[in-house]
């Protein structure tokens, strides 16, 4: 099995989308999802058979499943949404055509000028390729596959086939079969036994065209004894012209590995971010979820640990601030499969401004799976009168060696600390961002340093008031 | 056109068992178009649909309510053998007694009949106090929720009326017993009415006449507390171990009201009970204590809302269940805080004690509030017996069923200390005892 | 704790299954599902471990009943379940075929 990184193919080449494949049929961007649309994306991407048929079920399971009856409120017309388009049809947006409230937070959270263009998708690639060139080649030394998923399918298909699909089958719900139909880009991680990748990984150093995409795919496989971190998304805010962005994510931690996948997810106000992510623990694995959403219009996410085997441990670690016109339904959701599991979910969201932050989650406690044990954690601040703040925690105890503890509470800035460090010279504004700050210190600690910088600073615009 | 019916042709909860019963009543006017309204209404819904967040824990699958029939009211009814517990040693102001959901015995003490407190069969109040109990009936339960309630709103055979006027102080428990035979039915009604200023205290209990008797419960309750009004009550289900209950219990607490609800679910094989306390005036405070002791095969569900209307109210519902065998408990909570509910102080806790690898219980404690000058918490615990107490207990002589009694007993002291009536606690004390399974 | 040996009870008619297809049959206050697999018949608790709900309405895929609602698959000959979101078995339990008679023993542990 080859471990080299496709080096050959250039950074963010989009050759290989280009016209060689057209005379065998000409594709022509339409909007809808059907078996024509579904077969084209197969055909671009120069797919073998297997996934192809995996797509084409997969949209039938879509159009076979019904709406959610929970969650946040869905108001998408399926077949006005386009779900392919050629990387070449993005370059269409000029840097004039960005938002402004785009272009002011890119200022005052001090995105360098490159990855400004490239973040609002102004340009297809991130020209910074000589910066992180040597990390890759580090990464290749140690037999690490960091890549995409599409070209994935092609370099790597044995160990792809053996996990796509595997922890989130098309059946699971009507995003993931959507996703499965329709998906393109995404990561593809492969850890080798034993190696320990020292530095996060983030999601634009596999740079290509097809980075922030709507229907993302990603699969990471951490073999024994290895770990890795990876980082997803970025504080910016992320501006699409498509409105629905249905991710999936399936992760498996063999024994005795480590994985923890951070996200910071700050699309603008016009999305809906439908995503389903699962990892599976095996023995004396660790999984750890740092999910942290900030945009939207709406989310529904709710990052998983299956611990299959004992020893497991699952930890997930969630932020949502609501503002205007958001809803953030997010949560979490563990599973006790084996004896001796531990599982930890802390929570803490923030509505604002007549947002709405609902936490959603899931212990479950499987029979057999003894001397397991879990906590949960939810806390909300609502910050005024208009906002709202849901919780609905859903726990199910099936073994009776158990512990389980869960915990939540709503409640408002408390009188007191305002007015303490009000006294001290701080505004209003100052003084409730503060509050807020230390609020989510939990997981704000947990960010690599540059996020955890443009984190504070974004809650900062978020307070003020002058960011969506 | 009357005609005599006889026993065979009795017809069951269907057009024709309605008609019947409508024939049989003699109810006011107004009481008859409601039973049209909700019949109506029976038959323009479905059973609850498995993929309803209140019912996809539910198995409702083995309910068939072609083999239950609707009690004949002219016939006399007789339930032997169901026990009384709550009332032990207790000296009580009034009792009335149901067999099949038909009022059999009622009395009040004088004292406080001269006061104008009213209690006793639904039907008959009915018709003697029209104008209270039309103001009150249903006016807390929506018959369309589901199909549970449009039913017992159509063929409900009889109830309890309780009524006490303003200022009234009522200073001994009243006691209501519905008692049910294997087999038979129970469609009544609670209506318990206090105006402004008034206190009592109501213990009711349901038990069958065997403890594996088969029956259908099919229950409406609805409390209403006006300003600065104070009702404790309490209420223990002990349906035999073969019985389906279905019961909507709403109560609705005015301003500076106060309401002390406890109830008790040991018994019955399948219970889906929708519990509903609303918060109506600023000021108005609700304490739930929920007991829950389940065995065998038990499926129940409990679910539990806590609603704030009103700025400045209380509530505060505490759930232990303690499960065995291969029983099963649902417990959903949900605390509402509406829009300008300002200064709310809701609590809500559950905790679960498994006694068995084979029981399973879930817990789903919730919270949608949409005003912010709020305090609202909820917890939810799990987990086993610890095992270092058991054997401390055996260590000095107890058996291990004797050790796991206490144990349990235990766990159940918070609710205990919340409740304020002797007798009460007593007689769930000893109900508690007697139903520790011995396990190896 | 060991089940108790339960007796086997009469769940249906070997005829009246439909070959390849989840039948639903109540039997002692329980939902099984019976399956007609290549001249075999199998018998599972009609539930699946993922959501708590049922399976009989699931379809065959070779020796697997899937559950319609998330893809959970489980082999009809032991309950094993095959694939996520399904981790833990559900129950199988004994069939005995007298004639034209299907007989299941239903056990309460796996």
């Amino acid at each position: 099995m080859s471990t080299d990184i496709a080096s050959s193919e250039s950074i963010g080449e989009i050759n290989k989308y280009d016209f060689r494949t057209e005379s065998k049929a000409f594709f022509k961007a339409r909007k809808g999802v059907d078996a024509e649309i579904v077969n084209q994306i197969s055909e671009m991407k120069n797919e073998p058979e297997w996934m192809r048929n995996y797509r084409l079920k997969a949209l039938e399971i879509f159009n076979s499943k019904p709406m959610p009856n929970w969650g946040g409120a869905i108001d998408i017309n399926f077949q006005d949404i386009y779900y392919y388009l050629k990387p070449t049809d993005k370059q269409g947006k000029t840097w004039d055509e960005v938002p402004q409230e785009i272009k002011d937070t890119f200022d005052k959270l001090g995105i360098p000028e490159a990855e400004k263009k490239f973040l609002s998708g102004v340009k297809a690639q991130f020209e910074s390729e000589v910066v992180y060139g040597s990390l890759k080649q580090d990464l290749a030394d140690q037999g690490v596959i960091f890549t995409d998923t599409d070209s994935a399918i092609r370099d790597y298909p044995d160990l792809v086939r053996e996990y796509f699909g595997t922890i989130i089958p098309s059946t699971d719900n009507k995003f993931a079969a959507l996703n499965s139909a329709v998906w393109s880009g995404g990561s593809f991680i492969y850890v080798p036994k034993g190696v320990k990748i020292e530095f996060p990984l983030q999601a634009y150093f596999r740079i290509n065209a097809e980075n922030m995409g709507q229907f993302e795919r990603t699969l990471i496989i951490v073999d024994e004894g290895a770990s890795v971190h990876y980082v997803e998304g970025c504080t910016a805010p992320m501006y699409s012209s498509e409105s629905l962005h249905s991710a999936v994510v399936e992760i498996i931690c063999k024994r005795g590995s480590r994985c923890r996948y951070t996200t910071i997810q700050n699309w603008a106000n016009n999305i809906y971010n439908l995503v389903t992510k699962r990892a599976v623990a095996y023995a004396d694995a660790t999984m750890e979820w740092v999910d942290g959403n900030l945009g939207s219009k709406l989310t529904m996410k709710y990052p998983a640990v299956y611990m299959l085997e004992p020893g497991a441990r699952g930890e997930i670690l969630s932020i949502a601030f609501a503002s205007k016109g958001q809803h953030q339904d997010a949560g979490a959701k563990l599973v006790h499969c084996a004896p001796h599991t531990t599982g930890q979910i802390i929570s803490k969201s923030i509505s604002k401004g007549g947002g709405r932050s609902s936490y959603r989650g899931l212990v479950k406690v499987e029979k057999g799976a003894k001397k397991s044990k879990c906590n949960v954690v939810c806390d909300a601040l609502i910050l005024d009168s208009k906002s709202r703040s849901d919780t609905y925690p859903y726990i199910e105890i099936l073994e009776q060696d158990v512990s389980v503890g869960h915990e939540a509470s709503v409640s408002r800035i408390g009188e007191e600390q305002m007015f303490y460090l009000m006294s001290r010279g701080l505004s209003n504004a100052e003084a409730s961002t503060m509050i807020v700050n230390g609020f989510i210190e939990p997981l704000v600690k947990e960010l690599p340093m540059e996020y955890a910088v443009e984190m504070n600073r974004l809650i900062q615009l978020q307070m003020e008031g002058s960011v969506g | 056109m009357t005609t005599t019916i006889s026993r065979n042709d009795l017809a069951g909860f269907n057009q024709a068992g309605f008609n019947q019963l409508l024939e049989r009543r003699i109810d006011p006017v107004w009481i008859t178009q409601a039973r049209k309204d909700a019949w109506a209404a029976f038959e323009s819904m479905g059973w609850p649909n498995p993929r309803d967040e209140n019912w996809m824990r539910s198995d409702l699958r083995g309910f068939k309510l072609d083999r239950y029939q609707p009690i004949d009211e002219s016939e006399t009814q007789s339930v032997q053998n169901a026990p009384v517990r709550l009332i032990q040693g207790v000296d009580v102001g009034g009792s009335l007694r149901s067999e099949n959901g038909v009022v059999t015995a009622e009395s009040l003490d004088p004292k406080y009949a001269a006061q104008g407190v009213i209690f006793g069969s639904l039907s008959r109040c009915a018709r003697d106090h029209a104008e209270l109990v039309k103001k009150y009936l249903h006016s807390q339960i929506d018959i369309h929720v589901d199909r549970f309630a449009a039913l017992q709103a159509a063929m409900w055979t009889d109830g309890y009326f309780l009524y006490v006027p303003k200022n009234v102080v009522v200073d001994k428990p009243l006691h209501i017993h519905a008692a049910m035979g294997d087999g038979k039915v129970d469609l009544t009604h609670v209506l318990v009415v206090l105006e402004e200023g008034a206190e009592t205290t109501v213990l009711f209990e349901s038990t069958s006449s065997n403890e594996d008797a088969d029956g259908f419960h099919c229950g409406g309750l609805e409390l209403v507390l006006n300003a600065r009004s104070n009702l404790r009550f309490v209420g223990l289900q002990d349906w035999g171990s073969g019985t389906w209950h279905f019961a909507h219990k709403r109560a609705s607490v005015g301003q500076d009201a106060n309401l002390q609800w406890t109830i008790a679910a040991m018994g019955a094989r399948f219970a889906q009970v929708d519990q509903r306390v609303a918060l109506v005036g600023p000021g108005a405070s609700s304490h739930v204590n929920g007991v829950m002791f389940t065995r065998d095969k038990q499926h129940l569900t409990y679910n539990t809302i806590q609603q704030h209307s009103a700025p400045h109210c209380t509530s505060d519902f505490l759930y232990k269940a303690v499960l065995q065998d291969r029983s099963r408990t649902v417990w959903r909570g949900m605390i509402k805080v509406d829009v300008g509910a300002d200064k709310t102080d809701g609590y809500q806790r559950n905790d679960n004690l498994l006694l068995s690898d084979n029981a399973r219980a879930d817990s789903i404690p919730g919270l949608e509030i949409k005003a912010d000058d709020v305090r609202c918490t909820h917890g939810s615990t799990s987990g086993r017996v610890d095992e270092e107490l058991i054997f401390y207990a055996q260590s000095r002589g107890f058996t291990r069923v004797e050790a796991v009694r206490l144990i349990v007993t235990g766990f159940f002291q918070q609710i205990f200390d919340r409740v304020t009536i002797e007798s009460v606690r007593e007689a769930l004390g000893v109900a508690i005892a007697r139903q520790v399974r011995q396990y190896e | 704790m060991a089940s108790q040996r339960k007796e086997f009870q009469l769940a249906c008619k070997l005829s009246d299954l439909r070959p390849n297809h989840p039948n639903t049959i109540e039997i002692d206050d329980r939902f099984v599902v019976v399956v007609l697999l290549n001249a075999q018949v199998f018998c599972l608790e009609d539930l699946c471990t993922h959501d708590g709900g049922t399976l009989g309405d699931g379809e065959m895929d070779g020796n697997c009943l899937v559950c319609p609602r998330h893809g959970a698959k489980f082999d009809v000959r032991n309950g094993e379940a095959m694939c996520m979101p399904a981790t833990e078995p559900t129950l199988s339990h004994e069939v005995e075929v007298r004639g034209d008679e299907v007989f299941v023993r239903l056990r309460d542990t796996v």
